[in-house]
């Protein structure tokens, strides 16, 4: 039981990760990311092949939130031109195509087939509860410095700025701040904070394919914003939370009735509650569950 | 072998260009992408499908295609668009998504998740200048080609299309799209639905029927939409002919797997080069 | 040091907005532009400013061209705009549209707010006390610490400005001040305009209610279907003949 727990913690957490970047991203500067998978990918096989050449896996965490930062820095510039429609669409390009890249890329990433054996964290404490309770510890407290900076962030002349930008972009322009450095290093911080989720997935899963990285992660991350509470800390964390709580629930049906409902039935579940979901907290609750996003 | 593919490219371009119609309507009237499109395509052909699977007539497919993709999409329009039309274009993305989620979900529960083949004839290739043709290639053009009179006969000819176009043409009265009247948009819901259902058709018939081809289709009939400029049925099924032939053309080069990125890197060129696409209207895209 | 706008040309497809539109004004001096709606009042704004690129033509500030600058930068070279309909940040309280318009913050990157705290405390209070003034200035303090969505029109219109005056501008660039504002509120915006440009702020103001910009402004350029119909003193001006007629009876008592 208590291995079950931590497993989903440790998924939790890194849903939580995801939430935050996106919530830097959309809910602080109105950013529509589209794409927040991406990232995610870029990450975990960044971390893992670079760990896999021997690199400790600090450091090839921190060249995950590097590579995914870089990544972003192109998006980030056509972003700089490009309406919240047009950018959606162009963001979701962007994930399919470096999901593409990963399945035909076979020498890199081995396609398909996918890359087995990703050193695990926290290696030297066996496969076991250590292990994972180490990795919790790890990635809980990623989490909590994650969230202190975003709420530092979201309280300072930076997030003042980024939230102007949501509000009304070309007023900001008119008194001399260019959105375009800003977006650029909101995009960047938030691919930073998937990049490492990535990471710490690679590394607990240790198991890596392309089929991980499809766009209704993105959207688990956005039905999890959206629930929350967008543009609040906490709203990514209740956000998180909920979708957990979802998607061990949707589980847990399924174990209990498993001939009424395959399992390609329960991924059709899933997938229509999600986009239930999002219909119906767009049309009645646009400010999520937790509440009205003026307030921080 | 050119021929070969430049064939494969026509049909395929005539589905796409068909999807990236329903997309420009929509875009074009409602002022967002429709990401629902994709998946109404996979209504059009699971209908179909059943349809012909039922009665052997293709033509009845054709039909069931029509009415089922349309009704799903007016649907959508009514229960979901509608409401949201005063919304910020986020709201409206983000729920497009879910009716794409919705839909697709719905259809893996009636349906399964298998793939599902037309029992169609066999019938062997004709020759002309040295060219297999598939006799049912032949007739999804020709399928296509009906579709897209009927399509252009309803925008040029009658005049809830005319209002229709009227609207595309004028974006101040686009956004604002839920005080336009009812008539119109619903028709040009249902019109965009039988566009895609028809397209999902086609793609069903030529290759397999499955819960996921429409979204797989998605991007590139966007990038086809992009291309052909916003708002244009004509760039719309331009840009898709043009579209199908060069990923058919630049498969032996650069491999199966990244037609797609071809259909992205195209839509990112033309963001950033030429917003408004081949025929589009001077609009921005900031 | 004048703003001097020369041969503005722009059209929209056929429709041709502005042709060729000159006038000067001194930056710290206070300017009126009229004409009755289409003349093109709003399209030259945004042109001025940056928000439009115009056909042909030149804008120059202070000796210095604008033509080859955003709007970003032309707010930075001391040109501020505001907008017709407000476009306050309407989440953000008036305090912090205010704040977030001060210039030359460095916790505004990043790196600045992570690596410099002490520096982004220090400015940050600074800003809070010109924000305070501003408050002030224009009475806003019962509003400071509501969402500027909140505000009624007229308050918004007054947050607007004092948003602008938070850039540290030259010369401001007010679309339509007192448009939906009440009698009492416009004497009160006059008087606040009178006061900054005593102070040294030029101001250039498109307006439709002519009894209050011709008691505000020594100097009026009347537009019409994009020209110039005439420029010079409220008085000269409004009883022009050509003026007239293209107001069609809409003339101040």
């Amino acid at each position: 039981m208590e291995a079950y727990l931590v497993a989903i913690a440790i998924i939790g957490a890194i849903y939580v990760l995801l939430a935050l970047g996106l919530t830097v991203q959309y809910g602080l500067t109105g950013l529509v990311n589209f794409g927040h998978v991406g990232f995610f990918a870029i990450g975990a096989y960044a971390s893992a092949l670079i760990s896999m050449q021997g690199v400790p896996l600090v450091l090839s965490f921190v060249c995950a939130a590097a590579i995914a930062a870089l990544a972003a820095w192109p998006i980030g510039l056509v972003a700089l031109r490009l309406r919240d429609d047009y950018f959606a669409v162009v963001t979701l390009g962007f994930s399919e195509t470096v999901r593409l890249t990963i399945t035909s890329e076979k020498w890199l990433t081995n396609g398909v087939q996918g890359i087995p054996g990703v050193p695990r964290a926290f290696a030297g404490l066996g496969v076991g509860m250590p292990g994972a309770l180490a990795t919790l510890g790890a990635i809980a407290l990623v989490c909590l410095l994650a969230a202190l900076m975003l709420r530092r962030i979201a309280g300072s002349p930076f997030g003042r700025v980024i939230e102007a930008i949501r509000d009304n972009e070309d007023a900001l322009r008119a008194l001399g701040k260019d959105p375009a450095r800003f977006k650029i290093q909101v995009l960047a911080l938030g691919a930073a904070l998937a990049g490492v989720a990535g990471a710490f997935y690679a590394h607990y899963i240790t198991y890596l394919s392309p089929d991980q990285f499809i766009p209704l992660v993105t959207f688990y991350v956005w039905m999890a914003m959206i629930m929350g509470g967008v543009g609040r800390v906490s709203g990514a964390v209740v956000g998180a939370l909920l979708l957990m709580l979802f998607l061990e629930g949707t589980r847990f049906l399924r174990d209990l009735a498993p001939d009424l409902i395959s399992a390609v039935d329960m991924a059709s579940v899933r997938l229509g509650a999600v986009g239930l979901a999002l219909i119906l907290f767009t049309l009645f609750r646009p400010q999520g569950l937790v509440g009205d996003y003026t307030r921080r | 072998m050119f021929g070969q593919l430049l064939i494969a490219g026509i049909v395929h371009g005539l589905i796409i260009g068909l999807a990236a119609l329903a997309v420009t309507l929509v875009f074009g009237v409602a002022r967002f992408p429709n990401a629902a499109a994709g998946d109404t395509m996979t209504v059009g052909a699971y209908a179909g499908f059943a349809a012909h699977r039922a009665s052997g007539s293709l033509l009845l497919a054709g039909g069931a295609a029509v009415v089922a993709a349309g009704l799903v999409s007016l649907l959508g329009y009514l229960l979901v668009f509608r409401p949201l039309a005063r919304r910020p274009v986020a709201a409206l993305l983000v729920a497009a998504i879910g009716v794409a989620f919705l839909i697709r979900a719905v259809l893996g529960l009636i349906f399964g998740h298998q793939q599902h083949v037309f029992q169609v004839p066999l019938a062997w290739p004709i020759e002309v200048m040295g060219i297999r043709i598939p006799p049912m290639d032949i007739t999804l053009a020709a399928v296509a080609a009906c579709a897209l009179a009927a399509a252009f006969g309803v925008l040029h000819l009658t005049s809830i299309g005319r209002q229709m176009r009227a609207v595309a043409d004028d974006p101040d009265l686009a956004r604002v799209s839920g005080i336009r009247p009812l008539r119109v948009m619903v028709a040009l819901w249902l019109l965009a639905g039988a566009a895609a259902g028809v397209a999902g058709l086609m793609l069903g018939v030529k290759t397999v029927v499955s819960p996921e081809m429409g979204w797989e289709g998605l991007l590139t009939a966007f990038a086809a939409a992009i291309l052909g400029g916003i708002g244009s049925p004509i760039g719309a099924v331009a840009a898709g002919l043009l579209l199908g032939v060069a990923q058919e053309i630049s498969t032996p080069i650069v491999g199966f797997t990244y037609k797609i990125a071809l259909a992205f890197a195209v839509m990112l060129a033309v963001l950033l080069v030429r917003p408004r696409g081949l025929f589009g209207r001077v609009e921005g895209v900031r | 040091m004048s703003l001097s706008v020369r041969g503005i040309d722009k059209s929209f497809g056929g429709f041709r907005a502005l042709e060729g539109v000159s006038f000067e004004m001194p930056t710290d001096g206070l300017l009126g532009i009229i004409g009755p709606n289409g003349a093109g009042k709003s399209t030259l704004f945004s042109v001025v400013s940056g928000f439009i690129a115009a056909d042909a033509g030149s804008v120059t500030l202070d000796g210095r061209a604008l033509d080859r600058l955003g709007a970003a930068a032309r707010a930075r070279a001391g040109m501020v705009r505001t907008f017709q309909v407000p476009r306050e940040f309407h989440h953000l309280t008036v305090r912090e549209n205010f704040m977030a318009a001060a210039p030359g913050q460095s916790g505004e990157s990043l790196f600045g707010l992570f690596l410099r705290p002490g520096r982004v405390r220090a400015e940050e209070a600074a800003i809070r006390v010109e924000a305070e003034a501003t408050i002030e200035l224009l009475r806003l303090a019962p509003v400071a610490d509501t969402p500027a969505g909140r505000l009624s029109g007229g308050q918004k219109k007054l947050a607007e400005l004092g948003r602008a005056l938070m850039a540290r501008p030259r010369l401001i660039l007010l679309d339509e001040p007192f448009a939906g504002v009440n009698p009492v509120l416009v004497e009160q915006i006059m008087e606040r305009i009178g006061v900054l440009n005593a102070r040294g702020i030029g101001f250039l103001v498109i307006e439709h209610d002519l009894g209050a910009l011709s008691r505000l402004v020594p100097r009026l350029v009347v537009m019409d279907r994009g020209r110039v119909l005439a420029a010079g003193a409220p008085q000269e001006v409004l009883a022009d003949a050509a003026v007239r007629e293209a107001y069609l009876g809409g003339m101040p008592t």
